[in-house]
């Protein structure tokens, strides 16, 4: 057989049924990220979270930089005692004399580290186990779905503590911990989405263009069943810092001096009347980083959706 | 030796109620630069006929039982996981029914028409990127190397079909399979697809299997016309021949329901009475009798054989060619009985 040869006489091109308005394309082509970051940016609500995030996460990471010199060390004791804020302690200070402003910040490292950390492994363990279950079926994926279940039937945050009773209460236990209890629900999504995208008859064309096993699952199906995943990961990190925030007020998560937002609620419980920006620097804190990580992963979800023709 | 030969192919589901022959003893061949068209009801086995071509029958619950298919001489239902794959999309191609499905959303036009270039061919990222524009233009998108860059739903219906084509056509396979390729489209583009894939097909002397329902895409296109009923081939003949002496009582049936503008109106358009059968309990005899108005007892107890009725003329059916025996309600003439 030939190959398709250029048109020539006789063979003109053929003619195309309709073109768009203003002729060539109608508007420039962008990638897929491209094009959810310009629906992302319409999106005031995500903007303002994802802004309020940025400052939080640079304002934590350089905090060596900067708090030590201009405030205080989070662990030395050296100030007085329940100081209510001012300018040099802009947070106040706790019951053993410590600047609450520079514990808020260091604390945030560590509720932002547990949050991102722990769901890396949970996502991690959830796209395998999902992936595996959607793709094989049969005995795997039941064996599989029956174990997400039986994380289910616990409640989650008795499980928690049960889980870092038996490890040991640390910030490297915590989040291993939180790791283990998130999987269930990535693989869930992940598994009922890639359930959906493989009847798709491009994965049908797929197959009949010769792609292998690991090309249409890698290519072809996991980009489109992704979305969710990205949407739920980013919301979980709000959920994973709030149940950082509960195990360390409870005792079983950072240990002190180490701050944690959830440690200084803790310390701060008993004071709550006489020393009111105790609780509310940190929950303030907490609060907003979680709605943060909530409000970017509502506006993820409208902007990665390539359905979205505006 | 013809390019494509099956012989008594059978693929068989099992499914919890019973096991579905949904292509029981399909033979046919084809040629290069030549097309075949297979047509019948829904469910009478078009489609699983094509899948089988393409080894694309999902196991555990489907498989092909019995038959052979030859491609070129070579086996395809003796070749390996990775021959096949090899095989697929470079010598066979497929064309799929709806082309707002067919193609993944998260990928460029252009990126997806490339993709069997690079999976058979090796080429880079840019070869493959240009021969996408090449194609693209074949296929009669203009601004072809804009429109490359576009994703599947910035494409209109008629575009995106287009783009199939010119994936299935990216390696220059030997023979294309053309799956209801017009069934999703507005009858205009219909007429525009068709002579595109006939004009592609003088051009590289693919071999064409147009699997339809709609006899007008047949009597436009096809050279030999296989006629399927409840997964049985019923007849199989040049396209002339079968239009203008068809000889099974289904295929009558199926012209004879077919508004006709060359008859005037004499309330003969005669829709074929009744349901096609389940698979699962296909009728004894020919599965065709309990709708066939020329039904006997014969039919009922023996399945007919497909039989040579000259010129490469065949049919599955007692009676064909026994000349009075049976008469048509409406003739190619016009004259109804």
């Amino acid at each position: 057989m030939h190959p398709p040869t250029e048109p020539s006489e006789g063979t003109a091109p053929i003619q195309v049924e309709s073109t768009q308005p203003g002729g060539a394309a109608a508007r420039p082509s962008r990638t897929l990220w491209g094009d959810a970051i310009i629906r992302l940016r319409k999106n005031k609500l995500a903007i303002a979270g994802l802004i309020w995030l940025v400052i939080v996460v640079t304002a934590v990471l350089s905090a060596d930089l900067w708090v030590p010199k201009y405030f205080a060390n989070p662990i030395s004791t050296e100030f007085a005692s329940l100081e209510s804020p001012s300018a040099a302690h802009p947070f106040g200070t706790d019951r053993i004399g410590r600047d609450a402003f520079s514990r808020v910040v260091y604390g945030g490292r560590v509720s932002l580290a547990v949050g991102v950390l722990a769901v890396s492994i949970s996502v991690v363990i959830g796209l395998l186990l999902g992936t595996l279950a959607a793709y094989y079926g049969g005995f795997w994926d039941a064996m599989i779905m029956r174990t997400a279940d039986i994380f289910f039937a616990f409640p989650y945050t008795l499980f928690a503590i049960v889980l870092l009773a038996i490890l040991g209460p640390s910030f490297w236990n915590v989040f291993i911990a939180i790791g283990i209890l998130g999987w269930p629900s990535i693989a869930r999504v992940l598994r009922s989405s890639i359930l959906s995208v493989k009847e798709n008859e491009y994965v049908d064309a797929a197959h009949a263009m010769g792609a292998s096993n690991w090309r249409i699952m890698t290519r072809h199906i996991l980009p489109n069943a992704i979305a969710p995943i990205i949407v739920y990961g980013t919301m979980s990190v709000g959920g994973a810092i709030l149940t950082e925030a509960a195990l360390s007020f409870l005792g079983m998560g950072v240990q002190a001096p180490t701050p944690s937002w959830g440690v200084m609620l803790s310390e701060a419980k008993s004071l709550m009347v006489a020393a009111p920006w105790l609780t509310v620097y940190p929950g303030f804190a907490i609060l907003t980083t979680v709605l943060a990580f909530v409000l970017i992963g509502d506006g993820l979800r409208d902007a990665l959706d390539v359905k979205m023709k505006d | 030796m013809a390019l494509l030969e099956v012989k008594n192919l059978k693929t068989q589901f099992t499914t919890r109620d019973g096991v579905v022959r949904a292509v029981d003893g399909a033979t046919f061949s084809l040629e290069s630069g030549k097309t075949l068209a297979i047509v019948g009801e829904s469910g009478s086995g078009k489609s699983v006929t094509a899948l089988s071509i393409m080894r694309l029958i999902a196991g555990p619950q489907g498989k092909i039982a019995e038959g052979e298919i030859t491609l070129a001489g070579v086996n395809i239902l003796g070749m390996s996981d990775a021959q096949v794959r090899a095989m697929r999309g470079d010598r066979i191609a497929m064309i799929f029914q709806d082309p707002m499905t067919s193609l993944n959303p998260v990928f460029r036009v252009g990126h997806q028409i490339g993709e069997s270039l690079r999976v058979h061919k090796g080429m880079n990222k840019r070869d493959a990127d240009a021969k996408a524009i090449e194609l693209l233009d074949l296929v009669g998108i203009p601004h072809a190397a804009e429109r490359v860059r576009d994703y599947p739903h910035q494409f209109s219906g008629g575009m995106r079909q287009r783009a199939m084509i010119a994936m299935a056509l990216a390696c220059e396979p030997d023979i294309l399979i053309a799956d209801e390729p017009t069934t999703a489209l507005d009858v205009t583009i219909q007429a525009q697809i068709l002579e595109l894939m006939m004009e592609l097909q003088k051009r590289t002397g693919a071999a064409i299997i147009m699997i339809t329902h709609d006899l007008g895409v047949v009597a436009e296109m096809a050279d030999d016309v296989l006629v399927m009923y409840a997964g049985k081939q019923i007849e199989y003949a040049p396209a002339d021949d079968l239009f203008y002496d068809p000889l099974h009582p289904y295929t009558w049936g199926l012209l004879d329901s077919l508004p006709r503008h060359d008859i005037v109106d004499k309330g003969t358009l005669c829709p074929i009475e009744g349901q096609p059968p389940s698979l699962i309990d296909v009728p004894s005899g020919c599965a065709f009798h309990p709708r066939c108005p020329y039904a006997q007892s014969r039919c009922t107890a023996e399945s007919p054989q497909l039989r040579d009725l000259g010129d490469g003329h065949r049919v599955a059916c007692h009676f064909a060619g026994e000349p009075d025996f049976l008469r048509r309600c409406m003739t190619p003439g016009g004259e109804g009985v």
